[in-house]
């Protein structure tokens, strides 16, 4: 029931961000029409980040009660961060060729995403790669914790080896950071709309993963 | 803790020495990459200097991988691991003797290393012969701490030789950078310490995963 709404408001979020995106906010100045890409593309990254979290509370949840949920949040969540990783990084691509006049380039936030995209994929083949169970969910949670505490070591290292990416406009509270409301608002509409997708996501690869552990206990039982 | 670490790694390297098929296969495995780049990239010495700071890295991390992969071997072979795991001292100790074990392996491998490399792609290695060496020895803790816990873990895993590189590389993400500039450093003739804020980065990485790793290993030899 929960999900069923949840999956209602955020297709009725998506419709009025899709809206507001491309029918009501007015074009950024400087970039023009390319800009609009921004309101996937932010929101992209944002749900990454609070995914691949989620990933790292779950695996210390898992390490500390023991109990399977964690192990299927953990899991959940690395596998939806890894698309929205995908997608953040597809789209800052093509946002890149037209404003930096390159699809790739090595700044700070760029490799660091990259990165950790690598090293959640790594996770995921891991979780392939050892047979299910206890031995699994524990391996799984030592790399997920692993994996997020080298974040900040990474980015601190790409970012003094180079960077070129605007600072952060959206959470700087910087006078000089001055956004057009109108712009503002479609980001944080753009930003509601997508959490709610990755909630939906999110409920649903649990349930699957639930049913599907379930289903294998059951025939496990039965041989 | 000490006593059982040092017979842990006594042991270790008795069995090593014994053999030495694990240190000779090392060795000219790093070798024989370090001709295929001499092959494979332009001749002239001005290219070489520049190129050198990253290769010898390149041939460092992929020459220590094998290493860990072997890390565990012996005791998997023979059933051993049990007998360890059901002695009467502290996980922490195995995790100490056999990261011990790898950094002595690394850097034993970096003596005869550094002059071949200078010998076969940049001689200008062999004059900072000592501080390189000590360089080495740093980053082969870092190295060391992640690639035990990430050996250990991937020991019974299937496809374990493509899983162990693919979750510890872009972990060294940091580990590598800093290495790779400090020695840019070295043989651009400023010193190590014309880079501090590099070094500070090394030495923290090395710490942290030091501590994480001594801390996680438990979880990652429970039966």
């Amino acid at each position: 029931m929960f999900q069923k709404v949840i999956g209602y408001l955020a297709l009725a979020g998506l419709a009025l961000s899709g809206y507001i995106i491309f029918l009501w906010v007015p074009t950024e100045s400087s970039q023009g029409y390319v800009q609009k890409i921004m309101y996937i593309h932010l929101p992209g990254v944002w749900i990454t980040f609070v995914a691949f979290f989620i990933t790292f509370l779950g695996s210390i949840g898992y390490l500390w009660k023991r109990q399977e949920k964690y192990d299927i949040l953990a899991l959940a969540s690395a596998e939806i961060g890894v698309v929205f990783c995908t997608i953040g990084l597809v789209t800052g691509s093509i946002w890149g060729k037209p404003t930096w006049n390159t699809y790739w380039t090595w700044d700070a936030r760029l490799t660091t995403t990259l990165i950790l995209l690598l090293i959640f994929i790594g996770y995921l083949l891991l979780r392939k790669f050892v047979d299910p169970g206890e031995q699994q969910a524990r391996f799984s949670a030592v790399v997920g914790i692993i994996g997020f505490l080298d974040v900040p070591l990474i980015h601190q290292s790409v970012s003094w080896w180079r960077t070129l990416h605007q600072t952060s406009t959206m959470f700087s509270r910087k006078p000089s950071s001055v956004v057009d409301p109108n712009i503002a608002m479609t980001v944080w509409i753009s930003l509601a709309a997508m959490t709610l997708v990755f909630i939906w996501l999110l409920l649903k690869r649990l349930k699957i993963e639930n049913e599907q552990r379930a289903f294998f206990r059951q025939v496990a039982n039965m041989s | 803790m000490i006593p059982s670490t040092v017979t842990l790694l006594a042991k270790d390297l008795k069995l090593d020495l014994r053999s030495l098929e694990n240190f000779i296969s090392m060795l000219f495995f790093g070798v024989i990459i370090l001709l295929i780049f001499a092959f494979a990239l332009p001749i002239e010495d001005d290219s070489h200097e520049k190129l050198a700071p990253g290769l010898y890295w390149v041939v460092f991390l992929l020459s220590g991988i094998l290493n860990l992969n072997k890390l565990f071997q012996i005791e998997k072979e023979n059933g051993c691991m049990d007998a360890v795991l059901l002695a009467p001292i502290p996980r922490g100790s195995i995790f100490l003797g056999k990261m011990l074990e790898n950094i002595i392996f690394i850097t034993a491998m970096q003596v005869i290393m550094i002059p071949l490399f200078s010998l076969f792609f940049f001689e200008g290695l062999m004059v900072h012969f000592f501080e390189l060496l000590g360089l080495s020895v740093f980053t082969a803790i870092g190295f060391s701490s992640l690639g035990t816990l990430l050996g250990g873990l991937t020991t019974d895993v299937r496809f374990k030789e493509i899983l162990l590189p693919i979750l510890l590389f872009p972990l060294l993400v940091p580990l590598l950078l800093a290495s790779v500039i400090l020695l840019q450093s070295l043989v651009g003739g400023n010193g190590l310490f014309a880079e501090a804020d590099w070094l500070k980065l090394l030495i923290g990485f090395d710490l942290i995963y030091l501590v994480v790793s001594y801390l996680v290993f438990d979880i990652v030899m429970e039966i």
